[in-house]
């Protein structure tokens, strides 16, 4: 059975809108927040430039962050009650997951993520329209020369670890992610492929 | 009773999720407790003015926009009551004002997303920690008070992450070079 994203998008939308008393959203098995794109980048560009000479290693720490946050994130949602309700009783396979994960992403504003490809055990690829670090990066810088999406970047190697790395814990970083194409540079869209470092 | 629609304000144009057409996204604790330890163990005291600013710009440039939309809230008070609603309803937390004026203030935070994420994923720290909420308030107070971005310094004299009952913050004039 295909993925609904409309129900995934319905849930956190009606779910993102229960605030218990103390001003906290559990949803899918995480604290939920809500705030402005703005914010997010010029934490991720700011953070990059002020590396100067040492860009390279702004870029591989966020990338980092966002793949061990999107491991932590995506095992709390397929771990959650609102997965198990909404979202398993449409995965047939193992594979779907992926869907899933990508449905989330999309109904939290990151992007719209499609699973271009997807070798089982070895690669993947994730085409994202709108993504809202390419959106921010355009707007308030130049043109870049690499890719810019550094939470999806990072959030695709999460998905392959979650399938194929080692049991959670302990399977994060088992795949590294390459954005190769990015609206930032001035491609259609992002595309991200996940593989295996060694590979 | 502050007249933010919080579920009208709250909506979708296709993959974006906006808030009063403001481009919002939906992150985790997982997430911003990362990006707050990435950058404080990298850059340390310059890494936490980063978020304090990245905060306090994005909030100052949304909330004025919000504050056109909703003419009809005129009083300092009215204006802070939405601004500890969309805090609430953005799961940041609870905050409230203890004393509040164009000179200053002192707001409390009883729980928030930030100490709820930090202490769930690094456990108590030693410092405090909610710089994302100082941030948050300097914007808010400069919005409300029509004072230009960098005018209030906000300090956070208590903090649940280092296991106080409570986060205490006190607002002041910058003073230059501060």
């Amino acid at each position: 059975m295909a993925i609904d994203g409309n129900k995934i998008i319905h849930a956190v939308m009606e779910g993102g809108r229960i605030r218990d008393s103390k001003g906290i959203i559990p949803l899918f098995g995480v604290y939920l927040s809500i705030f402005s794109v703005n914010y997010y980048n010029k934490l991720s560009y700011e953070f990059e430039k002020m590396l100067g000479n040492r860009k390279w290693e702004a870029e591989a720490l966020l990338v980092d962050a966002a793949q061990e946050c999107g491991y932590a994130t995506f095992q709390g949602v397929r771990n959650s009650w609102e997965w198990e309700e909404i979202v398993k009783p449409m995965i047939d396979r193992k594979e779907d997951q992926i869907e899933g994960f990508s449905a989330v992403a999309f109904a939290f504003g990151w992007g719209n993520l499609r699973v271009k490809e997807l070798i089982p055990g070895e690669m993947l690829t994730i085409q994202a329209a709108g993504s809202y670090e390419a959106s921010g990066y355009m707007d308030q810088y130049q043109k870049s020369r690499s890719g810019k999406c550094y939470m999806l970047r990072g959030v695709t190697g999460a998905m392959m670890d979650l399938l194929y790395g080692e049991d959670y814990p302990d399977g994060c970083f088992t795949f590294s992610a390459e954005e190769h194409l990015c609206r930032a540079k001035g491609d259609e869209y992002c595309e991200f492929i996940a593989r295996r470092p060694s590979d | 009773m502050s007249p933010l629609k919080w579920q009208k304000e709250l909506g979708r144009d296709g993959y974006r999720v906006n808030f009063s057409g403001q481009p919002v996204a939906m992150h985790c604790h997982h997430y911003n407790i990362n990006l707050q330890k990435t950058l404080e163990r990298t850059l340390g005291e310059q890494g936490v003015r980063l978020l304090y600013r990245s905060a306090e710009e994005a909030i100052y440039k949304d909330f004025k926009s919000i504050l056109g939309q909703y003419e009809s809230i005129k009083t300092e008070k009215s204006k802070f009551e939405m601004a500890a609603l969309m805090f609430q309803n953005s799961g940041m937390g609870v905050i409230r004002q203890q004393e509040m004026g164009p000179d200053g203030g002192v707001f409390v935070s009883p729980s928030n997303h930030h100490v709820t994420g930090w202490l769930a994923k690094h456990g108590r720290r030693d410092t405090p920690g909610c710089h994302f909420v100082r941030g948050w308030l300097a914007g808010i107070m400069e919005a409300i008070y029509d004072r230009p971005m960098g005018y209030y310094a906000v300090e956070e004299r208590q903090c649940k992450m280092m296991k106080r009952s409570e986060c205490v913050f006190v607002v002041k004039v910058r003073n230059n070079g501060d």
